[in-house]
């Protein structure tokens, strides 16, 4: 069996919301497939179905039609409970707002999914220190979020999100609240990471550094993928 | 721990506490009532008689006199075989008073005799100097007192006459010290031999015959004082002995009544009829006495023992405990939807986290077992809490209670307070019942998170995550 760990698929997905007769359709006959290590992003214009598009791939939205296949797993025939167990293993997540839990230190927010995952305490530990201090804050971990930056949070977002050690992650938007300075900073610390561990990154931008940097940027326009663009090597 | 919490806590420890007092207090006084019924007597022994009359409908039937139970052989076979009883003691008494005689002293005594086998195994706790009877015929064993009663009756006359002759020669006495005078206190009887007299009196042909029976023993133990029952002046001796010594006495008076019969035929039937004067039986524990009280009675016996009042307390007591529970179980049932509403608060301010954590990774059970384990925590700190709120409770109320007499004013009904020993308490808190009030209030707890747990986990995690 080919490990297709990290890869994606996307066939003949539709999708709409709200029920009965006030149906919006949002996202059109959608057919993607991304290689394991690949730094992709999703562009395009506000409402245009970014967001819906990447909850689908994370299977925290279940398509109307068609299938979502990842790291080998067709997700979209998961039930809920079945996919919480495929997340905490195979993708992790970087939000816009970081979505951190403000009661918890930076170590303890980035141990949860490895407490989700049941691994032992000292294992938690050792793993979550060990990736604080790949993302820079080998100074911050007894912090809790609202002692952090903006840029600091995200990082630890992005070590929450790497710390399972996942085949994907998927990112909302992640440098949309961040200055240009820091937005650099993190965008730099992502590639690392996709280079070092193969990992695939899915990204939502709006930003145009973002997209430049990327392996291949996918346009959405109204529901549609209108452009798949492979960045010149 | 937030200010809610706390409170929710709170809410818990006064339910706890009130629970916790109610019965420490109802089980105080039930302890006291059983105490106080003691100094009648040792609960776990009773006497045991055959019942002649009982009441049905308001109404009392006799017993069929050839339904009455025999006190002979046979009921104590049948005693024996009722569960929870440990030793079965049937007693006969010498009809006739004895006299016993040790050194110089003597006085009369009640001669009981008594199953040494059966007896054996618990009197001897009650030994206070020397050893229980072995079997053997030629020992005894005296009450305490009995050595009180004995007198140097030598001594005394003598003295009378020296005190009517004015006394002049009280230098000279013969007497030795350790033996001398009135006083009987401190005479030591145990491990001395002694002797048994007997006398019956009887007409030949009009003629009154006097005949002496002496028997020699040795006084191997003496038992502890008590306030109990039994003639300050018993002996005890092997059943055996007092059996052989009825019949000695009886004889006499037999022969003058009916001297055609023979005596074979008759010592034949005394053996068929034998009866015991009384059946004493022993049971296991205090709390097995209520079932064996009832086992008595369903096999035709009355018992005469305080025991019987043990029924009526714990009826009594059991309604209070039941009204008292009763009302403090409403403050912890309040206490308990304080933890639902807390936790619904909770789970709705933390809508958020719920989404985070499931998006992360965390299943349907991680989340309920998440929150199940926060209203259970706020169940046993408040449980905590309100134990050591109760036990405070109780210690005042037994510090001002005990100081106030108002324990001996309670007890009136059943005669009166502890003479001696131990305070009694007006409330105590057994090892169990703080258990159980942790243990339930824990429980509780957990039980009020069920219903927000679930709905915690049943969450919309992309909705969730997106509220504010
Ligand atoms: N839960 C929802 N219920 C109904 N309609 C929704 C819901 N979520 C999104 N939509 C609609 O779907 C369309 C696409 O939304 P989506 O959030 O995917 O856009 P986006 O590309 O991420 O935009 P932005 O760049 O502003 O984040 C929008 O028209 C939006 O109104
Ligand atoms: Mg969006």
């Amino acid at each position: 069996m080919v490990n297709s760990t990290g890869e994606l698929t996307v066939t003949g997905v539709n999708h709409s919301y709200g029920t009965g007769k006030i149906k919006v359709p949002v996202l059109y006959d959608i057919n993607l497939h991304i290689n394991k290590g690949e730094f992709v992003a999703l562009c395009g214009s506000s409402g245009s179905g970014k967001s819906t598009l990447l909850n689908l791939l994370a299977g925290l939205t279940k398509p109307e039609e068609g299938s979502v296949t990842v790291s080998g797993a067709q997700i979209s025939s998961y039930s809920e409970n079945e996919l919480c167990m495929f997340r905490r293993k195979n993708m992790g997540f970087i939000f816009q707002s970081y979505n951190l839990l403000p009661n918890l230190t930076a170590l303890e927010n980035v141990e949860l999914p490895l407490i989700f995952a049941g691994e032992s305490k000292k294992k938690r530990r050792a793993k979550a220190t060990e990736i604080l201090h790949r993302v820079g804050l080998e100074g911050r971990i007894d912090h809790r979020p609202n002692e952090l930056s903006g840029g600091q949070q995200q990082r630890v977002s992005i070590a929450r999100a790497l710390v399972n050690q996942p085949g994907i992650i998927l990112a909302d938007e992640p440098t949309g609240n961040l200055d240009s300075k820091t937005e650099q900073e993190i965008l730099l610390l992502m590639r690392e990471m996709n280079k070092e561990n193969g990992t695939t990154f899915i990204i939502v931008t709006h930003e145009q550094e973002v997209a430049e940097q990327s392996d291949r940027v996918i346009y959405l326009q109204d529901g549609r993928v209108v452009q798949k663009r492979t960045r010149p090597a | 721990m937030k200010l809610r919490t706390a409170l929710t806590s709170v809410g818990v420890m006064i339910g706890t506490a009130a629970i916790v007092a109610m019965m420490a207090l109802s089980l105080g006084l039930k302890e006291s009532a059983v105490k106080s019924l003691e100094n009648f007597g040792n609960l776990t022994e009773m006497d045991v008689e055959p019942l002649r009359w009982y009441e049905e409908k308001g109404e009392w039937i006799d017993v069929p006199e050839d339904k009455v139970k025999k006190l002979n052989m046979q009921a104590v076979q049948e005693l024996k075989k009722i569960p929870g009883i440990q030793a079965v003691m049937p007693i006969k008494e010498l009809r006739e008073q004895a006299k016993l005689k040790v050194g110089r002293r003597e006085g009369y005594v009640q001669l009981i005799g008594v199953d040494v086998n059966e007896s054996a195994a618990y009197r001897k706790n009650d030994i206070e100097k020397g050893d229980y009877l072995t079997g053997s015929p030629q020992e005894v064993v005296v009450a305490f007192d009995v050595s009180r009663e004995l007198r140097d009756v030598e001594k005394e006359k003598r003295e009378e006459r020296r005190r009517r002759t004015g006394g002049g020669q009280a230098g000279q006495s013969t007497m030795p010290p350790d033996m001398g005078g009135g006083e009987s206190i401190g005479f030591n009887i145990v491990d001395r031999a002694a002797t048994l007299i007997l006398s019956r009196e009887y007409r030949i042909d009009d003629e009154p015959k006097y005949e002496k029976k002496e028997l020699r023993v040795r006084v191997v133990g003496q038992l502890k004082k008590t306030e109990e029952r039994g003639s300050s002046s018993a002996v005890y001796v092997p059943i055996n002995v007092v059996k052989e010594l009825n019949d000695w006495v009886t004889r006499g008076r037999e022969e003058e009544n009916n001297e055609g019969s023979t005596r074979r035929t008759r010592e034949q039937a005394k053996k068929d009829t034998f009866e015991f004067d009384r059946i004493t039986v022993k049971v296991e524990s205090r709390e097995k006495v209520e079932g064996v009280v009832a086992a008595l009675k369903e096999k035709g016996f009355e018992v005469w023992s305080p025991a019987r009042e043990l029924e009526t307390i714990n009826n009594f007591f059991f309604v209070i405990q039941m009204v008292l529970g009763g009302i403090a179980a409403i403050s912890l049932l309040v206490a308990t939807i304080g933890i639902v509403n807390t936790m619904i608060m909770s789970i709705l301010e933390r809508t958020k986290e719920i989404g985070i954590m499931k998006v992360i990774g965390a299943t349907v059970l991680n989340i309920r077992w998440l929150f199940l384990m926060e209203s259970g925590f706020i169940g046993l700190i408040g449980g905590l809490a309100g134990l050591g709120m109760a036990w405070g409770a109780v210690e005042l109320v037994n510090y001002f209670g005990a100081s106030g007499g108002l324990l001996d004013s309670l007890n009136m009904g059943y005669g009166g307070g502890n003479p001696e020993g131990e305070p009694s308490k007006l409330a105590v808190i057994p090892g169990w019942l703080a258990l159980f009030a942790i243990g339930f209030s824990f429980v509780i707890g957990v039980l009020a998170g069920i219903f927000p747990a679930i709905r915690a986990s049943r969450l919309s995690a992309l909705q969730a995550i997106r509220s504010e």
